[in-house]
């Protein structure tokens, strides 16, 4: 019994998913989803004639590992009528968060783990003290973000702890350099309120991946933005753990403003995997339009060699001394 | 004037870096604190010269600048003694960027060679005047020929 028979395949957005089963979301219902099995395939095309078209599939392997739908989606499904559905397709991805995972077995290939897709935005958040911010690993977050072609926002919380001493100071200037590079930064506190509304307008119909390390004030900070959203997000954290299968449980929280966050443990390890260090560079904004300027042109790796334009425009105080040694201790971790 | 050391950015004062090769006559230094006798390793002890790799404090490894710095001449700490007088305290190198206009003063290390810093401290008698004004108004003032019998003392450790 069919009630959706003209629309047989809907789109919706997968929120949520747990060992085998995807929660889909449309015009605000929440539809529990298993996959179809074509899903779970990967083709084997024949390479005899790459010109013929259209490709022959010459076998399909079953694949138990890469789970083809990720938190994020939208995907095409069929409501069964019981409460329940199948997605049939996965449309394609705007962009994807993803890490390299354990291989299980000996000998095969790392595969991706898709986290989330179809992002907005990064959010990184940081304490203004305890701890205290390390901006180094938000270059990190940065570059990991602009290698996603994602936008980032700098949240500085627990602000109310520095308020009126010199580390605020510090902070404004730090703040001011960040948003000098393009990245817009909001000084913001759980406990006097500060900043929130704002934080509220740029996470407003948005999709928003969170990342900092614990202990930073992200649960204290969700709760202030809606009542009980921290406990909710930190539930799904606990009950999902570390390891390797920290993405078989995944979820979007839902924003009574509009949008959503993502916040998983996977997502806490945010990688810079996808990350070449002979590209680095490109994913500085403030570097990125020097490249290929410096004497060596593109072979210039921004390090020792003469007429750098970068190293140049990092002593003329155009480009922050912090961000450049940020650079190289980053190539250096790749 | 140099900034404190900023909050939350890592301070790499402590970092030990490995050897080096000089930046000027291309010998490889080691870099091992038993050698040097001071904690950081921040010039040649054979040609005595150091490179631009300093931005704000020793060793924070912040100036993208890297060109070689040239012993320029010889200052003195200046230390007060017990009757509140301003006496001259430890020998320190002056160092000076071919490239920018970087200066650093820094420590004089227990296996630099003697006769080349006796070589800078003649050579620096003749300094262009605006170098040594430059200096001086940043605060350092170039040993010059009256304290000869100072420099000899502290690097020959004769009276
Ligand atoms: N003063 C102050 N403390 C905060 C603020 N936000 C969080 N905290 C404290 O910081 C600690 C960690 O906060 P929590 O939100 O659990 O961090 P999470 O691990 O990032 O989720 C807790 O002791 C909170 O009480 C804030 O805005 N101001
Ligand atoms: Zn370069
Ligand atoms: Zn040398
Ligand atoms: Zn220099």
């Amino acid at each position: 019994m069919n009630t959706n028979s003209e629309s047989p395949d809907d789109p919706g957005v997968v929120i949520k998913k747990t060992i085998g089963t995807y929660f889909v979301l449309r015009g605000g219902q929440v539809l529990p989803c298993g996959i179809s099995s074509l899903l779970r395939k990967d083709f084997v095309y024949s390479t005899a004639d790459p010109t013929s078209m259209p490709r022959r599939v010459q076998s399909a392997r079953f694949n138990t590992h890469e789970d083809p739908v990720a938190v994020g989606d939208i995907v095409r499904f069929r409501d069964a009528g019981d409460g329940n559905g199948v997605i049939t397709a996965v449309l394609p991805r705007r962009n994807r968060m993803a890490r390299r995972s354990a291989v299980p077995m000996p000998g095969a290939h790392p595969f991706e783990q898709v986290i989330a897709a179809n992002l907005d935005q990064v959010v990184a958040v940081f304490a203004a003290a305890r701890p205290t911010p390390s901006w180094h690993l938000l270059d990190r977050y940065l570059v990991s973000a602009e290698s996603l072609n994602l936008p980032s926002l700098v949240v500085i919380t627990k602000f109310d702890l520095v308020a009126g001493g010199e580390i605020e100071d510090d902070l404004f200037a730090a703040a001011k350099a960040y948003r000098k590079i393009g990245y817009p930064v909001l000084l913001t506190s759980a406990v006097d309120g500060l900043g929130l509304d704002e934080l509220r307008q740029t996470l407003a119909g948005r999709v928003s991946v969170l990342v900092g390390k614990s202990g930073v004030g992200k649960t204290c900070l969700l709760n202030a933005l809606q009542p009980g959203l921290g406990l909710r997000v930190n539930a799904v954290n606990r009950s999902t753990g570390k390891g390797r299968h920290t993405t078989t449980h995944s979820e979007m929280f839902l924003l009574d403003f509009g949008g959503a966050i993502i916040d998983t443990p996977g997502v806490r390890e945010f990688g810079l995997w996808n990350v070449d260090a002979q590209v680095l560079a490109e994913f500085f904004p403030e570097m990125q339009p020097l490249i290929g300027t410096c004497k060596f042109g593109l072979d210039c790796r921004h390090a020792e060699e003469p007429g750098c334009a970068i190293r140049q425009a990092v002593t003329n105080g155009a480009i922050s001394p912090y961000r450049y040694q940020s650079f190289v201790r980053l190539r250096e971790e790749l | 004037m140099k900034p404190r050391l900023a909050y939350g950015y890592p301070s790499t004062r402590v970092r030990r870096d490995g050897d080096f090769q000089c930046i000027h006559c291309h010998n490889l230094v080691p870099s091992a604190a038993a050698w040097a006798g001071v904690q950081h390793r921040n010039h040649c002890p054979y040609c005595l010269w150091s490179r631009h790799v300093d931005l704000y404090w020793a060793g924070d490894r912040l100036s993208a600048c890297k060109a070689g710095m040239w012993p320029v001449g010889l200052t003195a700490k200046q230390r007060v003694d017990r009757y509140g007088r301003s006496i001259p305290g430890e020998l320190m190198l002056i160092h000076a960027c071919v490239e920018c206009n970087g200066v650093a003063i820094n420590r004089i290390a227990a296996d630099d060679h003697v006769a080349i810093l006796l070589e800078i401290f003649q050579r620096s008698q003749d300094l262009d005047r605006r170098l040594v004004n430059q200096l001086q108004a940043g605060g350092i003032a170039v040993l010059d020929a009256a304290e000869a019998s100072l420099v000899q003392a502290r690097l020959l450790g004769t009276k």
